[in-house]
């Protein structure tokens, strides 16, 4: 009988030691979201998209400490391609996903160009910081839009921005979870109204006759 | 042996019943109200979120939502995130209409046009406002032995409502509310939160209403 107690104080006393181990930990968040196809006629082109390691992984944590040392790390790599794939499927009349990426010398897949995202910047702000009860994340992207053989079409940047109040029984993971789901379908909101306007795109989209049918808000 | 029991009814019952005051005051200019109700049209509440220092809290936007279709059932209401996800990205805070007039605009896209037909849409009500947290005051210390002390501190809560005829596409209508409160938490060892019901004053305020001009029975 006293052996069996004392087993079950050392399972209690193992518990309680990975518990308060657990809890000194970063808090991790991976961050996960519902991302709805975009409501729009789709460009009759045939789109290349190369997703690159550091975009399928991207991930930020408090930039002052290591990734060790920071008391948070948001993974927001596999929502990104999450989004991404929805958005782009939902615009162009048909994505090719690479397996790797445009190079010289390349033809195949026949596509009309690929584009390559990239994650420059990530900033966020949490209410101990700004003493607004709002979660807020910014991201700065910049894409690149080129042929299969790896040539230059066009360069540009964009930004977006997703906040989240505090709410009664909401956990910080959460709200940060929320506010990174708002900048995702923001940056999905932004690149639809901004792709046809960048002239390179304008006139790839003029040659191949989409514009009439191109979104033009 | 009773006493135990009847001490921690008492503390149950006096949670249950204490709710601190609130004042609350509304405002209310509709035009062309539909006198025989809306039919099988649908009706849409979204929160504006394109301001920097506060957003419409979802949950209120879904208190006002209830509110009016617990009165009246015959009232279709969309759920925010359902619209939101069927129209994306013409609703998202960087693209949202800010106008009426806006939506001729937005219905020139063939795809949102005829969702919104599917959708049945005839009313969409914007809310736009916050309830925050005002002064504080007091203290409280717990230990072992439980908490002693008082603690006090207000909320404010002001809304307003902008409804939007979509078929005209013109505003009809607008509701200001505004409701403040203060909350009480005294401790002699166990705090008794007596709270005032800030933001379900501005829903009910908000959502009275919407429902009279909404509903053919009200």
């Amino acid at each position: 009988m006293t052996s069996v107690n004392y087993h079950h104080w050392r399972i209690l006393l193992t518990a309680l030691l990975l518990c308060i181990l657990a809890g000194c930990g970063p808090n991790k968040v991976i961050v996960q979201g519902n991302f709805p196809p975009p409501l729009i006629e789709p460009l009759p082109l045939t789109l290349g998209v190369w997703f690159g390691d550091d975009f399928r992984q991207h991930e930020f944590f408090d930039g002052t400490k290591s990734r060790n040392e920071s008391s948070w790390v948001v993974n927001t790599g596999a929502a990104q391609v999450q989004m991404w794939n929805n958005l782009l499927a939902g615009m162009f009349e048909q994505i090719v996903v690479l397996d790797s990426p445009p190079k010289a010398g390349r033809s195949s897949p026949i596509v009309d160009a690929v584009l390559i995202p990239h994650v420059e910047e990530l900033q966020y702000a949490i209410p101990a910081h700004t003493q607004i009860k709002v979660y807020e994340i910014w991201m700065r992207y910049r894409f690149e839009l080129v042929t299969i053989g790896g040539q230059p079409i066009a360069e540009w940047a964009m930004s977006s921005y997703g906040k989240t109040p505090t709410a009664f029984l909401q956990s910080d993971q959460e709200a940060v979870n929320l506010a990174a789901v708002m900048a995702l379908r923001d940056a999905g909101a932004n690149f639809v109204g901004r792709f046809s306007q960048i002239p390179t795109v304008r006139g790839l989209l003029l040659d191949s006759g989409a514009l009439t049918d191109a979104i033009d808000p | 042996m009773n006493m135990p029991f009847f001490r921690t009814l008492a503390v149950c019952a006096g949670l249950s019943l204490t709710t601190a005051c609130v004042t609350s005051t509304v405002d209310e200019m509709t035009f062309n109200e539909p006198t025989e109700g809306i039919g099988d049209s649908s009706v849409v509440i979204l929160g504006r979120r394109h301001s920097s220092d506060y957003e419409t809290e979802p949950d209120f936007v879904a208190c006002v939502g209830d509110h009016i279709t617990s009165h009246d059932e015959s009232i279709r209401i969309i759920d925010e995130l359902e619209f939101l996800n069927a129209l994306y990205p013409w609703f998202e805070p960087r693209t949202a209409p800010l106008y009426p007039k806006n939506i001729e605009q937005l219905l020139q896209q063939k795809p949102v046009a005829e969702k919104m037909l599917a959708l049945k849409l005839e009313y969409l009500i914007w809310l736009d406002g916050s309830t925050v947290r005002t002064e504080g005051a007091g203290s409280m210390a717990c230990s072992l032995n439980g908490c002693f002390g008082f603690g006090t501190w207000g909320h404010d809560a002001n809304y307003e409502a902008a409804i939007w005829d979509f078929t005209d596409q013109a505003e009809v209508g607008q509701v200001n509310t505004s409701a403040s409160g203060q909350s009480y938490m005294p401790a002699v060892i166990i705090p008794i939160p007596i709270i005032a019901p800030v933001q379900g004053a501005a829903c009910d305020g908000i959502g009275d209403q919407l429902l009279e001009f909404l509903s053919s029975e009200y």
